[in-house]
């Protein structure tokens, strides 16, 4: 038989080592099962799905913050308005295409998280996290009681991006290009000094780390993808109220990361879907879904503390080597 | 050997109680220098106000002839002085290599090392303290020895010319107290300053030639160690004979 042999220098061979292996094919294989969806024809499958990728980022961009940087966030719906709010308003006033609007509503996103964090970084712990929150309620009152920008009514009547297949396909894209840059930042230098100003600050600032300027770093790459969370979310809805700075969504972001397995930035794919197939399934049962829904959510932190992600894969890992008989 | 070290009239104040009070004394470069007194004497605290952790009432630090008085500490570390905690502060979810990684990715760190590359550096700075065969492990399941060395470790990855070594050898057995003497001599042979505290004087005598003594905050003693161990103020009134050679 003949050996398989890989350049393991070469990217081709590196992607091959990684589609073979387990976790590899596994992310291979649910790919192709998210972009077989449009072909179903079904619109609103295609729209859930839509959701749940947009909630996918915006929770892996919370996790990528909390999770790897340690710093709880209880606002990060502000970064998801702000980007939701510029992109709107250049696309609606100036006509900027959508694609250059998403990046603008994004960079906005960072330049406000700049704002929020430099007063909000002396602050730790649930302190930061309420200073958060402080943000985006002051946000979200802002924006609702001020005539500037549609007032309660927001902006609304964007011109559709395209059908919802090719939006499927652009957010699609947007949500893997997103993750795997969140991850890759996880895994590298900067990702390694943000762990260790997680578990201690004291430590890292001892070890000659400013942690002030890497914990603005943090806040301002989460605030980026929030940022583009919230745009995609924007262009989804062709509107935006302001609703988008309520609470409610940052901890939106904080239960799909949480259901997922925080520290992990894939998990939030896991959660995030979960989430939004959770709440469509449980919409027609009106009042009581809310009580199966907090039940479970109860029951999932209660007994996957770090997650469902790893502890399924690794269930379905150990059922594939008895199948093959490892 | 010129001075590394000046520290005058430093004192620090918590409300009422004076932690340290009026300290003054100089390290000169190349050497290694012992501090000791009892619990509660003032030690951890003037090594806080020196690394920067604390800021002092009154008082200033000068290092390598720099005003280094109220900066920060990443500031101070980024100088070339490196400390150590009583407490271990480990990355507890950070395996042994990035644990050092994490120095080594400091400014003074990467100027040092960025040549050879971080991994590589982390790793022979892991072998000087005897810690390579666990690299990929976390510290969290290492005995209280390794995670003395970890901490030194650590210290080392900013390159410093100045090592502040806060209770070395508090919680270990005998086996890894001479580890940690082999790790401070073999430091010092390669030109490190080093400042160490201790409240028991065994190992201090046999590694540091020059010893200061605190109590109540104040420098009370100052000289060789069989000479402050004989000091009768400080064996009657801060140490205890008992203790002192315990």
């Amino acid at each position: 038989m003949k050996k398989l042999q890989f350049d393991w220098q070469s990217p081709v061979g590196r992607f091959r080592v990684w589609a073979l292996s387990f976790r590899g094919g596994i992310t291979l294989l649910c790919l192709v099962g998210l972009l077989l969806v449009p072909m179903t024809g079904r619109e609103y499958l295609a729209k859930i799905v839509i959701t749940a990728m947009i909630l996918a980022i915006f929770a892996a961009s919370w996790d990528l913050l909390a999770g790897f940087a340690g710093q709880t966030s209880f606002g990060h719906a502000a970064f998801f308005g702000i980007s939701g709010y510029f992109t709107a308003a250049f696309v609606k006033f100036f006509g900027a295409p959508w694609f250059l609007a998403v990046f603008i509503g994004a960079s906005d996103a960072v330049l406000f998280s700049v704002l929020i964090g430099i007063p909000c970084l002396r602050l730790k712990g649930p302190y930061l996290a309420l200073g958060t929150l402080a943000f985006s309620l002051i946000l979200y009152n802002l924006f609702l009681t001020g005539s500037w920008l549609g007032g309660t009514q927001g902006i609304s009547g964007l011109p559709n991006v395209g059908n919802v297949f090719v939006l499927f396909y652009i957010i699609a894209a947007f949500m893997v290009a997103s993750l795997v840059v969140m991850r890759a930042i996880a895994d590298s230098r900067l990702g390694t000094v943000l762990k260790a100003i997680r578990d201690d600050e004291v430590g890292a600032d001892a070890a000659g780390i400013n942690t002030t300027v890497y914990k603005l770093v943090a806040f301002m790459v989460s605030g980026f993808f929030a940022g583009i969370a919230g745009a995609l979310f924007v262009l989804d809805s062709t509107a935006v109220n302001p609703a988008v700075y309520q609470p409610l969504y940052s901890f939106y972001a904080i239960i799909m990361a949480s259901i997922g397995g925080i520290a992990t930035i894939y998990g939030s794919i896991v959660g995030a879907f979960l989430f939004q197939l959770l709440s469509e399934f449980l919409r027609p049962l009106a009042a009581a879904s809310l009580l199966i829904f907090a039940t479970l959510l109860i029951l999932i932190i209660r007994f996957a503390e770090g997650g469902v992600m790893n502890p399924f894969l690794g269930h379905v890992q150990d059922l594939w080597d008895k199948i093959r008989g490892r | 050997m010129g001075l590394i070290l000046e520290v005058k009239n430093l004192t620090k104040k918590f409300g009422g109680l004076t932690a340290v009070n009026d300290v003054n004394f100089e390290v000169h470069r190349g050497e290694i220098v012992g501090l000791i007194g009892p619990n509660g004497a003032g030690k951890t605290t003037l090594f806080q106000v020196i690394s920067g952790f604390e800021k002092p009432n009154s008082g200033s630090v000068r290092f390598n002839g720099v005003d280094i008085t109220g900066k920060k500490p990443y500031q101070i570390v980024n100088l070339g002085m490196a400390r150590t905690f009583q407490l271990v502060r480990s990355f507890r979810y950070l395996s042994l290599l990035d644990n050092i990684s994490v120095s080594c990715l400091s400014p003074r760190g990467k100027e040092a090392f960025g040549e050879i590359g971080i991994d590589a550096a982390a790793s022979s700075i892991l072998a000087s303290v005897g810690l390579v065969d666990k690299a990929r492990l976390p510290p969290v399941i290492l005995p209280h020895g390794d995670l003395r060395k970890l901490e030194i470790g650590k210290a080392l990855g900013t390159n410093p010319e100045f090592l502040l070594l806060d209770e070395p050898f508090s919680g270990l057995a005998h086996e890894e107290r001479v580890g940690i003497t082999k790790l401070i001599e073999q430091l010092t042979d390669e030109g490190v300053t080093i400042l160490m505290t201790g409240h028991v004087l065994r190992e201090l005598m046999t590694l540091v030639p020059r010893v200061l003594a605190m109590h109540q905050g104040r420098l009370v003693a100052e000289g060789p160690p069989k000479e402050v161990a004989n000091n009768k103020i400080v064996l009657e009134a801060y140490l205890g004979r008992g203790e002192a050679f315990a």
